[in-house]
């Protein structure tokens, strides 16, 4: 009898010993991944004396806390994290709730606008943005979106829109349609349909694109550098860049700076493992 | 599929006005932006004076004979097929591999996936450090004489990139691999071991075929995304040394700002949107129809 | 349900993040932009606590990036929308904007007389003042003078004593230079330095005469002999390790004694002085053909204001507090490690170059940078090129292709 609870292939002979070596060099694979982070860490608690002159590889004396104190000021942590979680937030419903509607309409409608839009919508997918940034600057400053909150985040809403209508897409099969017809037949309205049955139905789409969008947005650099330069409205990758080029003879600080940064966003990883895994395993199956 | 809701007039209304909104802040946003930047490049435009004088064809032609464009353009294909390649081949070995495995599935997926939520920016500055100062002082731990400082010179920046590309994004497709894997039907597998399939047999005739999808998304993902590449260059290399690793979109960043013209940067940034559009355009329909086949 | 919990989370944040950026009341903020040196982080702490004390209803926004990456491409987008109240950056910058028409004419502020005439005379185009300079960097090749004087080496004053003092150095199994090229700005200053003692002083304008095509980087003699010194710099170094080397490793090694010289300015002063304070290091000037190089005097910090600001008067206020209050200047020198363009301040920390300067001051020996500086413009122009003598020296072109593609950019220089 060929065990297949947990495998899929069949069990060799000398199966413990392969096992063991796959184990062992998994955990060298997984230290060597970790080397880089644990460097940061390791680096942000020395002092700069000490960065000079000891080896990475040692323990810092003592954990010296200052680097943390002024990244924090230099980072301007409590403003710019509010800042860029608000704007990570907002865009990211306002993309879900407008791909949403543009992928249900198009997928529902086979008039040739609709397909035309389908495919508009796609090629944005294509468009490398960070080489338009100039025209992108110019025509945000003549809409006065340039330096304000909302123009911000309507660049993250148009940069996004495309992927989120491409993912939405593929799941609208997951909504039956004729609940849309029997509510039709009850008499609500498009509008009603899609939101209070359409939206609900597609969760599983909506918790993907929650996760996939939120880290583009919040590891973004280009488009809020552009866009806003005055000190109350910056993200943390902003005024990270600064850290990273105006402390070059200090980048215990720097280092610094990147644990406060990525820890919230790994520990929330680790902590959402299973939706967030489930989110995406479930995207690229219908993708 | 067919919609049997009613096609009147009303439900057509609203039906655009749930659309309206999306394509609206898209063209915006991201078209009108294309638009003007093409009529740039056809211009001499410096980025900064008032006055934009035309140009013509001038930008284009220009990109055929300067050297540099051709450089960044060698730098970022070898880039991209280097990390298609490897990324891959990676990302489905371990995907296998934590599909298989007894203990700690969910440990080795998380440590694995990790750096790519970090920032590219971020990862580039990293980076530096760790072939600057880190690696470099395992010699002396190890009494060994590797060179670990890539970033250092023109032969050995392309991998020390790709090897920090890879470092970040392999977690990714593996997570997209790993999820096909385990759609796959096991009775696929039990079938075939009943009639004696060996383990590479099996993965070559039921598992290859049954990731085609999942190869398409890798594949071209992981093009589009590499021929992009920016932010890693500004933290760590900054397109050297010399310009070893200036990719086309680092090069469109210096002629435009720092080279001041603005024309011939929006001339090369029209030429990229062409070379992505082709490369999806072929990629999709090769790999579709490979697809379909299999 | 659902619809209505999301709108009103989404209204709450909105009216958050207005709030929160439509600041407090009568307080005026001025929106400056500041083009920093990596010595100069920190400095707008120092500005903002004295600006706090004496003139509490005004703020300033900070937007503050490198110099060299991002002072020109923000002007560049801010030329667009507007510019910035004030603007700080270098002394180069000053013709270029006010050729553009878009900085504030200065003449005749009253606090023009807290700076010494240099100060002004740096940021005046077309008899205008359109800049005022803070303080100057002092440019050369530093050397570690126990070093030298433990192994009686001399100061060389042309290339065949510098020959000298390499091959002595090297005999000592001292690395003669300190190099970072990883950095390509240093490989764009140091040429910038050699050409001011070799080129621009023998043409004055040079620069205009190149746009003009009169002359040539590949036809000149001289400018071709500024490069080649780089080849000679990067063969006395560690070769293997300057691309990949940071500028706090490659000062550390060189206050530990592993080289003997480098070719630089006070920027690296801060980072000599963190890691041994008592550090003694003198300066030089680059030898240079003819053997009479000067050493180069860089003003540097140049504070310059929007033509179209709507607060000329806070303006006027926050300028005068930077370059006329004691306290804060001397702070801000003792931070940068820079010397003062203001009559009645300088910097009080322990500088062991100084006796150096003192002394070739009193002969004469000082150069302005921006006999150069401006000639040839260092975004698009100079930093391209020194990009391109790093190719070079590492192999992937050769000094005609590199001094052809100086030319080909002809039009960027100014």
């Amino acid at each position: 009898m060929i065990s297949l609870s947990k495998h899929k292939y069949v069990s060799r002979t000398n199966g413990l010993i392969s096992k063991i070596i796959i184990q062992a060099g998994m955990i060298l694979i997984s230290a060597i991944i970790i080397l880089p982070i644990f460097s940061i860490i390791n680096f942000s608690f020395k002092t700069r004396t000490e960065l000079f002159v000891s080896s990475p590889f040692s323990l810092p004396h003592n954990l010296y806390w200052d680097n943390y104190f002024n990244a924090l000021y230099r980072l301007n942590i409590g403003t710019t994290f509010i800042n860029t979680v608000a704007y990570t937030f907002i865009s990211v419903i306002i993309i879900v709730i407008l791909s949403g509607a543009s992928a249900w309409v198009i997928t529902r409608n086979r008039h040739k606008f609709y397909k035309f839009s389908y495919i508009y919508y796609l090629i944005g997918i294509l468009i490398p943005f960070q080489a338009l940034f100039l025209p992108i600057y110019i025509i945000g400053f003549k809409l006065q979106l340039v330096n304000t909150a909302y123009g911000l985040i309507f660049m993250y809403v148009a940069t996004g829109i495309s992927f989120g209508v491409f993912v939405m897409s593929s799941f609208i099969s997951q909504v039956p349609i004729e609940l849309e017809e029997a509510a039709s037949i009850d008499g609500c309205s498009i509008f009603r349909t899609y939101f209070t049955i359409v939206m609900p139905l597609l969760q599983p789409a909506i918790a993907t694109l929650i996760i996939m969008q939120s880290f583009i947005i919040w590891n973004d650099y280009l488009l809020a550098s552009l866009f806003v330069s005055s000190g109350n409205l910056k993200t943390l990758n902003v005024n990270f860049q600064q850290l990273f080029s105006s402390t070059a003879s200090d980048y215990s600080t720097a280092m610094a700076g990147i644990v406060i940064t990525i820890i919230p966003i790994i520990t929330l990883f680790l902590v959402l493992q299973k939706y967030i895994v489930k989110g995406i395993m479930e995207g690229s199956l219908k993708g | 599929m067919r919609n049997n809701v009613k096609n009147t007039v009303k439900n057509q209304a609203q039906y655009i006005v749930l659309l309206l909104p999306g394509l609206l802040i898209f063209t915006i946003g991201l078209i009108f932006p294309i638009i003007l930047d093409c009529y740039y490049s056809f211009t001499s435009w410096n980025g900064f004076t008032k006055e934009v004088p035309w140009s013509g064809f001038a930008n284009y032609i220009k990109i055929f004979t300067d050297p540099f464009a051709l450089n960044a353009w060698v730098f970022t294909i070898k880039f991209t097929i280097g990390n298609t390649i490897i990324q891959n081949v990676f990302a489905l070995l371990f995907a296998v591999i934590i599909d298989n495995i007894h203990f700690g599935k969910a440990f080795y997926r998380a440590i694995l996936f990790v750096p790519c939520l970090i920032a590219p920016l971020v990862v580039g500055f990293i980076w530096t450090h760790m072939y600057g100062d880190v690696l470099p002082s395992l010699n002396s731990l190890l009494h060994m004489h590797i060179n670990y400082k890539l970033f250092g010179s023109p032969r050995s920046v392309l991998t020390g990139l790709l090897i920090v590309n890879n470092w970040q994004w392999i977690g990714y497709w593996m997570m997209i691999y790993l999820a096909n894997l385990q759609s796959i039907p096991k009775e696929l597998y039990e079938a075939s071991s009943v009639d004696g399939a060996s383990f590479f047999s099996q993965f070559w005739y039921i598992t290859i075929p049954m990731l085609a999808p999942a190869f398409t998304i890798c594949i071209v993902g992981i093009t589009l995304g590499s021929l992009r590449v920016y932010d890693l260059l500004v933290s760590s290399t900054e397109g050297g040394p010399g310009r070893a690793s200036t990719s086309i979109i680092y090069y469109i960043y210096t002629s435009s700002i720092s080279g001041r013209q603005y024309g011939y940067g929006s001339a090369l940034s029209m030429s990229v949107l062409l070379v992505l559009l082709i490369i999806a355009i072929i990629q999709l329909s090769i790999l579709r129809k490979r697809e379909i086949q299999l | 349900m659902r619809k209505a919990s999301f709108l009103s989370v989404l209204i709450i944040l909105a009216m958050f993040i207005t709030l929160s950026a439509w600041g407090q009341g009568k307080v005026i903020t001025l929106k400056i932009l500041d083009g920093q040196s990596t010595t100069d982080a920190g400095m707008e702490k120092l500005i903002d606590e004295a600006l706090a004390k004496k003139y509490p209803d005004i703020k300033l926004d900070w937007d503050i990036g490198d110099w060299g990456k991002t002072f020109q491409p923000k002007m560049q987008q801010y030329l667009q929308s507007g510019l910035p109240d004030i603007m700080i950056g270098k002394g180069q910058d000053v013709p270029t904007y006010a050729n553009l028409g878009v900085l504030a004419n200065l003449t005749g502020k009253p606090y023009l007389k807290n700076v010494i005439p240099a100060a002004v005379g740096s940021g005046t185009v077309k008899g205008k003042v359109y800049g005022v300079v803070f303080n100057a960097l002092y440019q050369g090749v530093y050397y570690n003078r126990k070093l030298f004087s433990d192994n009686n080496i001399h100061i060389p004053k042309t290339q065949a004593q510098l020959l000298d003092v390499i091959n002595k150095l090297k005999s000592l199994g001292i690395t003669p230079f300190e190099t970072h090229f990883k950095d390509t700005w240093s490989i764009g200053n140091i040429t910038m330095q050699f050409a001011i003692n070799d080129v621009f002083n023998k043409y004055h304008n040079w620069g205009d005469q190149f746009r003009a095509g009169k002359v040539n980087f590949a036809t000149s003699p001289e400018y071709r002999a500024c490069y080649m010194y780089n080849k000679l710099i990067y063969d006395n170094t560690w070769k293997d390790d300057t691309f990949s080397m940071d500028q706090i490793k490659a000062d550390t090694l060189m206050v530990q004694g592993k080289a003997g010289m480098k070719v630089s300015g006070s920027w690296s002063i801060q980072n000599f002085q963190s890691v041994d304070p008592d550090f003694d290091f003198g300066i030089f000037p680059f030898p240079n053909q003819t053997g009479n190089a000067k050493l180069i005097f860089e003003p540097n910090i140049t504070i310059m204001v929007s033509k179209n600001t709507k607060y000329m008067e806070a303006v006027d206020k926050v300028i005068s507090l930077i370059i006329g209050d004691k306290e804060l200047a001397e702070k801000i020198f003792n931070l940068t490690k820079t010397a003062s363009m203001l009559k009645k301040a300088g910097p009080t920390y322990n500088n062991p170059s100084q006796k150096d300067i003192d002394s070739y001051a009193s002969k004469n020996m000082i150069v302005d940078a921006n006999t150069g500086n401006t000639q040839l413009v260092w975004g698009g122009f100079q930093d391209q090129n020194a990009q391109d003598i790093a190719a070079w020296l590492q192999g992937q072109m050769t000094i005609d292709q590199i001094l052809k593609a100086a030319d080909s950019r002809r039009s960027a220089s100014k």
